[in-house]
């Protein structure tokens, strides 16, 4: 009787009730567990390090961009979307947080807020038009995206400082996000390369999340597939976004003084978000921390060392490095070491 | 009136520039459809090399051309062999790689130039026509004139001989052109290597207008996508008329609005003419799609 067939009423009755997607070995299969220890084990050189400012700044800067780059990964990785355009981001959560702590003494703990909304909009309302753009196309339109946000921030001086920037003084205090101990803002950054790990994870496990996969394989057999590819990119562009400017303000409270070259640099911002994604590896939720571990604390060791001798070596350095990693690394240190278990076990 | 007709011709002359610049990008672009980040770079170290002929032997920019062509043509080369090739078929890496490839150029000239800047100023370079009410510089004009004709020559290359014909054969459908015994590596070694000798070209041109410094490239790169853009991807007229467009709108635009914003007007008519005219003006409708197809 098992091999019956049903008759149209039984038929689609269980399917709808399983949830089919738990038991197809993805990422909602695996266990959480593994993830929030690595967390842990990656924030120990927080207490490690206390005493000794110059590497705990380096910790610091390494932690943001962690979370930065995972955020860019959202949509770049998970979704497939090559955007150039989230330095625009990171600029619009640094001057919100700024400019309402400035301005109207808001506390940059709840600026922060308003920071992350702000730059879900702008990117909801860039994507839609961009969204129609593939691949190269869409590269070449956020990154001029990019530069246009540069523009505008030096035009509108009245509001961002111009090209002198914006100074936030040295008041410190929980309230201001202003701290004496440098160890503190460790942990900061630290907290936020956490919350963007866990968005990532939580991310993966959803709806959302498999559609982004889906649109990143395949778009025209995702639509096909009856999900609303556009809807999913914006969506998923504008997580990405609000978690990019939310890393702005915290770029912003953290070195104080703000300006467009810094902003919305695209070898220190924009690309570097790739840069490091794309060294640890794409679309996997340990990539973009890895590349940052891994580049960050050697980039400032570079820039410290070879700024006397040569100008500008530690961006050689830097590009060798992409160009490296795009022609024996496509897949990151979590690609080819996935690669080795593999070769492993079979 | 005298002085929008004078506007109208720096921006004729601006456009000529960016014309050069533009037609070997789009060379890159439109064939191998890699988006060649390095092209502004590459125009750059193009410049310095003129530059290094001038300082050392004295060459007069116009002179050193004949021998800066066969070495950037070489360079160019080694772009497809070392970086290119080996990523065929990845889109997204080439586009990263190339972005690398930017930034090494950009820092290693900034490192051994030390960042000092340097310009060639020859005789021709202050030399000014008056005709009637406009006034117009020999050497933006010689560029106009050096750009219509490179446009025209390259054109009509690609039109009637053979070698024209299997790039456009390429252009047109890769895999189909590979099963009508095309070279594809050739070709394309020679697109790029044509590609970054235009960059020789324009860098002798541009020698007595612009002062060097190593971000010089940057001042290129985006207006030339905006052109690339808008005249059509692998369109050698659509480049040369889309960079005059963009020249004009540049200098109206900084006039009548403001000379700052530039790079927004640039953008806005990129932005425009992606949506409502994704082929750009001489271009094949749909090539905007065919670009994220790595196997196309």
């Amino acid at each position: 009787m098992d091999t019956a067939i049903p008759r149209a009423g039984e038929a689609d009755a269980p399917a709808r009730q399983t949830p089919t997607i738990q038991r197809t070995g993805g990422p909602a299969s695996r266990p959480v567990w593994p993830h929030l220890l690595g967390l842990l084990v990656l924030l120990l050189p927080i207490y490690l390090l206390r005493g000794n400012p110059f590497w705990i700044g380096i910790l610091a800067f390494t932690y943001l961009f962690a979370g930065l780059a995972a955020s860019w990964n959202i949509i770049a990785g998970f979704g497939g979307q090559f955007s150039l355009a989230h330095g625009v981001f990171f600029g619009v959560g640094a001057y919100t947080v700024a400019l309402l702590y400035l301005r109207a003494g808001i506390s940059p703990w709840l600026g922060l807020l308003p920071a992350m909304l702000l730059g879900a909009v702008i990117s909801a309302l860039i994507s839609w038009p961009t969204f129609r753009l593939r691949g190269p196309f869409f590269a070449i339109a956020t990154m001029a995206l990019n530069e246009v946000a540069a523009v505008f921030a030096n035009y509108f001086d009245h509001l961002t400082g111009g090209p002198r920037g914006l100074l936030i003084p040295f008041r410190a205090g929980l309230a201001n996000m202003i701290f004496v101990e440098r160890w503190k803002y460790a942990l900061l950054t630290g907290m936020f390369m956490v919350l963007v790990v866990i968005v990532s994870l939580v991310l993966l496990r959803s709806r959302l999340g498999y559609y982004l996969l889906a649109v990143r394989e395949d778009e025209d057999a995702a639509r096909a597939a009856g999900i609303p590819a556009l809807r999913v990119k914006i969506l998923g562009m504008m997580i990405s976004a609000a978690l990019t400017a939310m890393g702005g303000g915290l770029f912003a409270m953290f070195v104080r003084v703000i300006d467009p070259p810094t902003l919305f640099s695209l070898q220190d911002v924009g690309v570097k978000f790739a840069l490091l994604t794309l060294i640890g590896g794409m679309g996997t939720i340990w990539g973009p921390v890895l590349g940052a571990m891994l580049i960050v604390p050697l980039e400032n060791f570079l820039r410290t060392w070879l700024s006397d001798v040569l100008p500008g070596g530690h961006y050689i350095v830097l590009g060798l490095f992409m160009i490296l990693a795009a022609r024996f690394m496509k897949r990151g240190v979590v690609g080819a070491y996935l690669t080795l278990i593999r070769r492993r076990r079979a | 009136m005298d002085t929008f007709l004078n506007i109208l011709v720096a921006g004729l002359l601006l456009g000529g520039i960016y014309s050069l610049v533009s037609i070997g990008l789009n060379l890159v672009f439109g064939v191998l459809r890699v988006v060649n980040f390095a092209h502004g770079a590459v125009v750059m170290v193009a410049l310095y090399v003129t530059y290094f002929f001038y300082a050392v032997f004295g060459l007069d920019p116009y002179i050193a051309v004949v021998l800066v062509v066969p070495i950037m043509f070489v360079f160019g080369m080694g772009i497809y062999w070392f970086i290119l090739r080996p990523l065929q078929d990845e889109p997204m890496m080439q586009t990263f790689a190339t972005f690398g490839l930017l930034i090494v150029l950009q820092n290693t000239v900034l490192a051994i130039t030390r960042g000092e800047p340097h310009s060639m100023n020859t005789e021709l370079s202050r030399l000014v026509f008056s005709i009637g009410p406009l006034n117009v510089s020999a050497v933006r004009a010689l560029s106009l004139v050096v750009a219509t004709i490179i446009a025209g020559g390259l054109a009509a290359a690609l039109r009637y001989t053979l070698t024209g014909k299997a790039i456009r054969g390429l252009i047109q459908d890769r895999p189909v052109g590979v099963l009508m015994g095309i070279n594809v590596r050739q070709m394309y070694t020679l697109c790029v290597g044509m590609s970054a000798a235009l960059a020789g070209v324009a860098a002798a041109l541009l020698a007595p207008i612009y002062s060097l410094s190593p971000g010089l490239g940057d001042d290129f790169i985006l207006p030339a996508f905006a052109v690339v853009v808008l005249g059509g991807l692998g369109s050698t007229m659509g480049a040369y008329f889309g960079g005059l467009l963009v020249g004009i709108i540049e200098a109206l635009a900084g006039f009548y609005i403001d000379p700052t914003l530039k790079q927004a007007i640039w953008f806005l008519v990129f932005i425009a003419v992606l949506i409502l005219r994704p082929s750009g003006l001489m271009g094949r409708l749909g090539a905007e799609e065919v670009g994220l197809r790595g196997n196309a």
